[in-house]
């Protein structure tokens, strides 16, 4: 179907100070604001946003639920998470067993949290952030005592502040702190 | 304390007063400021932050003292296909002339602390206003660059739009009191300013600077997203700084001008003798009118977009030049039932 000209009318021009209003309307909205001002700025070493617990952030081991079934491997699509064979000790026989460990390299990590919706025994979970930076690339190849410890965040250590934003009917976006939730 | 008393005399005499301490070291405070205020207003307009992590606890106020550092440490590139004198001159020039009218008005009714014979001083300070714009052609010209003419023509058309409505409308003032002299211009306001009986003239004299000084509706000669930086795209550190603190420092002597036409210059204070109270208050007044007709100036930025050359020009032949007219003509009519 080809396209049908249009005739489009020109805006008339209205009076000489037509405009007026206009101006005079962003001028007041301009100053209501400069002196009410709705920012929401997060200032970002000072403050950090605090995420919810089921946020796909870094992922760390629970060593004794995992029961070496490679699942995690083999779901990953990056190729980020790999097996390790490691000699284990068995606590119940006190036999030297060699097991497989998964073992994650964040260079190719794309926090998809395929690993741990398909781990079965729920051996792997997710920390709420992700903003952790490296040195060099060998840093983010972690091996199996890396995994099975929770990163430390180094915004909330050097004393960041928790925030939230909720939105508010009359103001949009408000930055809120977040509190009460030190336990979990 | 005779020691004390010379160096008060040099540092009071008017021109250098005037010249050196308002013009140079004062503008520079004020553009400090204003520029601070500027962004900070924007943001806060715009539901940002702004400048603040140079020093949070005065919200990042210093931060056009750090700007001014990287500018004056950058290296000065000047390109082989320039034409070098007039490349390096013309921001110079441009920058003088641009704080010169400030040199020539009154800034106490004491007349030992005139710089120049007052008789004529409105006319004359108008005049060398308007002398500034052509270096900021000839900038552009200089550059051989095809943005910074582009921007040299668009200066010299926003030209021909305000300078006339600056003119006229600053001469509203001086048409009310049958005077060109800045003294009467403003003791006329000691009861009533002029802002109040002439608005007409000061909304003309207020886009009119606007324009001049590329203030935010104008800013058409340096739009960022159609010519690169205007005039201004071949130059580099402090020079690119002069040039952009040029607009700024124009705009303070405007604001100078239009502080003691329509805000009644030191109106509320009435000058002694001395050099205190006949020559340091009045213009500490002045130059806060000014600094808050600056920050009227500045608060534009946050609300308008950028006007097309096409419209700028067409609003100012059709409409803010018959109101020019117009305050010209109020001026005229009050001057004849004798208001003031």
């Amino acid at each position: 179907m080809t396209a049908r000209p249009v005739v489009k009318r020109l805006v008339k021009r209205k009076g000489l100070f037509a405009g007026f209003k206009g101006n005079v309307d962003a001028i007041t909205l301009g100053l209501k604001y400069l002196v009410d001002p709705k920012r929401f700025t997060l200032i970002y070493p000072n403050e950090y946003i605090k995420l919810d617990p089921g946020y796909r952030g870094f992922i760390v081991l629970h060593k004794e639920k995992c029961i070496n079934c490679s699942s995690c491997a083999r779901i990953c699509p990056a190729a980020a998470m790999r097996m390790i064979k490691r000699q284990e000790q068995d606590p119940k026989t006190g036999k030297v067993k060699m097991k497989l460990w998964p073992v994650i390299n964040y260079q190719r990590c794309i926090f998809c949290g395929y690993c741990v919706d398909v781990c079965p025994t729920e051996a792997l979970y997710t920390v709420p952030y992700h903003d952790i930076v490296y040195e060099n690339m060998a840093e983010m190849d972690w091996g199996l005592e890396t995994f099975t410890r929770p990163p430390e965040h180094p915004v909330e250590k050097e004393g960041g502040i928790p925030v939230k934003y909720i939105v508010d009917e009359e103001r949009g976006l408000v930055k809120v702190k977040a509190e009460g939730e030190e336990g979990d | 304390m005779d020691v004390v008393k010379l160096i008060l005399d040099i540092i009071f005499y008017p021109p250098i007063y005037q010249l050196l301490l308002i013009g140079l070291v004062g503008s520079l405070v004020v553009v400090i400021f204003i520029l601070w205020f500027e962004r900070k207003a924007t943001a806060r307009v715009q539901r940002r932050l702004g400048p603040y992590h140079v020093a949070p606890r005065v919200a990042g106020f210093p931060q056009l003292v750090a700007d001014l550092v990287r500018y004056a440490f950058q290296e000065v590139i000047i390109p082989r296909t320039v034409d070098a004198g007039i490349f390096i001159l013309a921001p110079i020039v441009a920058t003088i002339l641009s704080i010169l009218p400030i040199a020539v008005v009154p800034l106490t009714s004491n007349p030992g602390y005139w710089p120049v014979p007052m008789d004529y001083s409105v006319l004359v300070a108008l005049a060398i206003s308007t002398v500034s714009p052509i270096f900021l052609i000839l900038a552009g010209w200089a550059s051989n660059n095809k943005f910074s003419i582009i921007g040299g023509v668009r200066e010299a058309f926003v030209i021909t739009a305000y300078e006339l409505i600056a003119i006229l409308s600053i001469l509203a003032a001086s048409a009310t009191v049958l005077s060109f002299n800045f003294v009467d211009v403003v003791e006329a306001q000691s009861r009533i300013w002029f802002i109040i009986l002439n608005p007409l003239a000061f909304l003309a004299a207020f886009l009119a600077v606007l324009m001049a000084t590329s203030g935010f509706p104008f800013e058409i000669p340096e739009s960022e997203n159609e010519v690169v930086a205007g005039p201004f795209t071949e130059y580099s550190g402090l020079l690119y700084g002069l040039n952009m603190g040029a607009a700024y420092m124009k705009r303070f002597a405007l604001s100078i001008l239009m502080a003691l036409a329509f805000l009644g210059g030191w109106a509320p204070y009435t000058p002694g003798e001395g050099i205190l109270s006949g020559y340091l208050i009045p213009s500490i007044i002045v130059i806060a009118k000014a600094t808050v007709l600056m920050m009227a100036f500045s608060f534009t930025r946050s609300v308008y977009g950028r006007f097309r050359l096409d419209q700028a020009l067409d609003g100012a032949w059709r409409l803010v030049f018959p109101m020019a007219i117009l305050g010209f003509g109020l001026a005229l009519l009050e001057a004849y039932l004798g208001v003031v």
